[in-house]
């Protein structure tokens, strides 16, 4: 399979009094070709920002410090020019974000909004416009497309907007789709239907998919691989199996203990004691778990910790993998441990 | 939207009626005898009451109250208690001084100041934006008298140019009239730009942190597309209040530049009359003044709706 997006050593920074605090830090992850690939980690973790770093969003006062984003195998979004990225925003990568309710432009209707993406991209016929839309919003589960295409945003219910939302992602089938939290803010009940939806269409569309979530049930439903992320950088990259039938870093062990069940969405993630820290808090230096983490010894407060493989495609950014440091770890669950 | 305008219109009865009681009772509440004023110091008690006969000043407040509006709603002001001639026509030909002067100041402001709100807005914090944050602090906070008189001496001063004396009407003399009207409208407009680019700076930087506008943008959309079409019309919401405030009080007349540049406007009108205790002139151009602001946000509210398609609803 191929690679759609590949990140590597990926540092974002804050810029503040001249001074760079890197808020996300060496983090790399790889999203293949049709791949559902999720992101999972508490709030505060730098998913948002790293997910608005692949599109050149960040907001004002952060930017990328460190590291490439290739598109493709071949383009690197860090520093493509503005009319490169503005064909890519939309058209190779499109984003849905967490809040359908202020998402959408209150002014203009749905139609307006959703023609526009295929405007930008170079669209000119009135008719194919509405006939992309219409099979689109047939596609999302519009009973009345036509009148959904009429309606101001402040007419349509949140799950109603996600599916324009999706629908507006989908229309010029990108390589890639990022959903940042795209459930997070709907009924339980919506939730679910969100979700397949975005599984079933990414499928049809051959679109790989990005999720970003704080909810690992979210993950289990509709990931194939996934990078938990801690304090701005990815401490446990893995298959969603593998992660959750063998959870190797201290951090990923402590979060799946937290949920009981995995169809519990109402459990959140912050049974673990302690807070991430926030930017000014973290130092270069040693590992960004190491104040929270039961294991910890003297190398991580010193030194961050490689990523080790410590399956097939399964890696693990702390020492306790090493056999020198972490010898008496015991990987809890797991049946297969590879030396 | 039909039914919210008609809406919008019947408020503005009771508003209208509210004021007419109101400047209509203050006139006969404030000190000064317009009998007095006409007939000097030594009249003699019996011509000063006559006189007040005349002007029907001796019946019940709510008999000369009705008098008045069954008056002012066949469109009949009555006429000066000073000069004998009807209040409605002089009103209207000063109007249209007004109405001239608050076109042209209002042009002057907005072609200055929504380019370089936007501009401010788009660069903040750069050079460019706190030159265009210090001009819109002076164009507020300078006072219109001390502009005018600047403009007028740096004129004859530096350019040996002096304005034209006495007012000339637009469809006499279009071009004596625009060299009379030109200096007064960049003063008025100098002051009005200020406020307008303060609201359009500080609007357009609060819709451009929304969310939507990151849609927009990752949606593949130009920057000019972002700012004009989608930041701008949302902005224009709390542009348009000020820009309301703004022609509105205009509208009403702008005593202090008219008295400078000796335009006979409805400022002027109205400080005369008031001078002399023409109550009928007062009382006239107050209510004319009112219904022309109510007008405007009339007007105003019209615009919000056509702008904004959540408000027809609420
Ligand atoms: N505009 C910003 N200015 C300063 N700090 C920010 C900004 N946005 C995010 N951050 C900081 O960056 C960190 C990561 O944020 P974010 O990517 O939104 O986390 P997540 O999406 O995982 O909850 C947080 O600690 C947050 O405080
Ligand atoms: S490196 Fe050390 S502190 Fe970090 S997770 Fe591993 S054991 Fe804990
Ligand atoms: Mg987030």
């Amino acid at each position: 399979m191929t690679n759609v997006l590949e990140i590597k050593d990926l540092s974002i920074d804050l810029i503040k009094n001249k001074e760079r605090l890197h808020i996300v830090n060496n983090l790399n992850l790889t999203i293949m070709k049709k791949q559902k690939y999720g992101i999972v980690g508490e709030s505060g973790s730098g998913k948002s920002l790293t997910s608005l770093s692949i599109l050149n969003l960040l907001p004002e006062g952060i930017e990328v410090g460190n590291g490439h984003i290739l598109l493709n195998n071949d383009t690197n979004l860090v520093n493509v020019s503005k009319k490169d990225m503005r064909h890519i925003r939309g058209n190779e990568i499109s984003m849905i974000f967490q809040e359908p309710m202020t998402a959408l432009d209150p002014l203009f209707t749905i139609e307006h909004q959703v023609s526009e993406v295929l405007k930008f991209h170079g669209e000119t016929s009135k008719k194919e416009m509405h006939n992309k839309m219409m099979t689109l919003f047939e596609q999302v589960g519009f009973a009345r497309p036509k009148q959904i295409l009429k309606s101001y945003p402040h007419q349509l219910s949140g799950g109603m907007r996600q599916r324009v939302m999706i629908a507006m992602a989908l229309i010029c089938k990108p390589k890639l789709l990022i959903a940042d939290e795209p459930t997070t803010a709907l009924d339980v009940t919506i939730q679910a239907q969100i979700l397949d939806l975005m599984n079933e269409l990414t499928e049809y569309y051959d679109t790989s998919i990005l999720l970003i979530t704080h909810d690992l049930g979210v993950i289990a439903e509709t990931c194939e691989r996934v990078a938990v992320m801690y304090a701005g950088t990815v401490v446990e990259e893995a298959s969603v199996k593998d992660l959750f039938d063998h959870p190797a870093h201290p951090y990923t062990k402590g979060l799946l203990s937290s949920v009981k069940s995995l169809g519990d969405r109402t459990k959140k993630l912050y049974a673990i004691p302690g807070n991430v820290p926030s930017p000014v808090e973290l130092k270069d230096a040693g590992c960004r778990f190491a104040s929270r983490c039961p294991f910890v010894m003297d190398i991580c407060r010193e030194k961050e910790p490689e990523l080790f493989s410590v399956q097939d495609r399964h890696y693990s950014k702390c020492w306790l993998h090493d056999m020198e440091e972490g010898s008496t770890y015991e990987y809890a669950t797991t049946d297969s441990e590879s030396s | 939207m039909f039914t919210y305008v008609i809406r919008r219109i019947l408020m503005l009865v009771p508003v209208l009626f509210g004021v007419s009681v109101l400047i209509f009772l203050v006139m006969r509440i404030i000190p000064g005898d317009v009998a007095q004023t006409i007939l000097g110091t030594d009249a003699t008690p019996e011509a000063l009451q006559q006189l007040r006969e005349d002007f029907g000043l001796n019946l019940p407040l709510h008999i000369q109250y009705f008098n008045w509006m069954s008056g002012v709603l066949t469109l009949d002001f009555g006429e000066s208690m000073r000069t004998g001639k009807e209040i409605l026509p002089d009103i209207l030909s000063r109007f249209t001084v007004t109405f001239e002067l608050t076109l042209i100041s209002a042009l002057i402001a907005w072609i200055i100041a929504i380019p370089m709100g936007i501009i401010a807005a788009m660069k903040r914090n750069s050079n460019t934006d706190f030159g265009v944050r210090i001009v819109s602090l002076l164009g507020v906070s300078f006072p219109n008298f001390a502009l005018a008189t600047i403009i007028i001496l740096v004129l004859a001063l530096v350019f040996s140019y002096s304005p034209p004396v006495g007012y000339v009407g637009f469809f006499e003399d279009p071009f004596k009239n625009l060299e009379i009207m030109i200096i007064p409208a960049i003063v008025m407009g100098t002051s009005m730009a200020g406020a307008v680019m303060r609201m359009t700076r500080s609007s357009v930087l609060e819709i451009l942190m929304q969310d939507f506008i990151r849609t927009i943008r990752a949606k593949g959309a130009k920057e000019r597309v972002v700012i004009f079409q989608h930041a701008l019309k949302n902005a224009m919401i709390p542009i348009l209040t000020i820009i309301g405030l703004q022609v509105g009080t205009l509208l009403g007349g702008a005593v202090i530049v008219e008295q400078i540049f000796s335009l006979p406007g409805l400022g002027q009108l109205v400080l005369t009359a008031i001078n002399q205790r023409d109550f009928m002139v007062v009382q006239g151009s107050v209510l004319f003044i009112a219904f022309i602001f109510v007008l405007v946000n009339l007007l105003i509210d019209i615009l919000y709706a056509y702008i904004d398609p959540r408000i027809s609803y609420k």
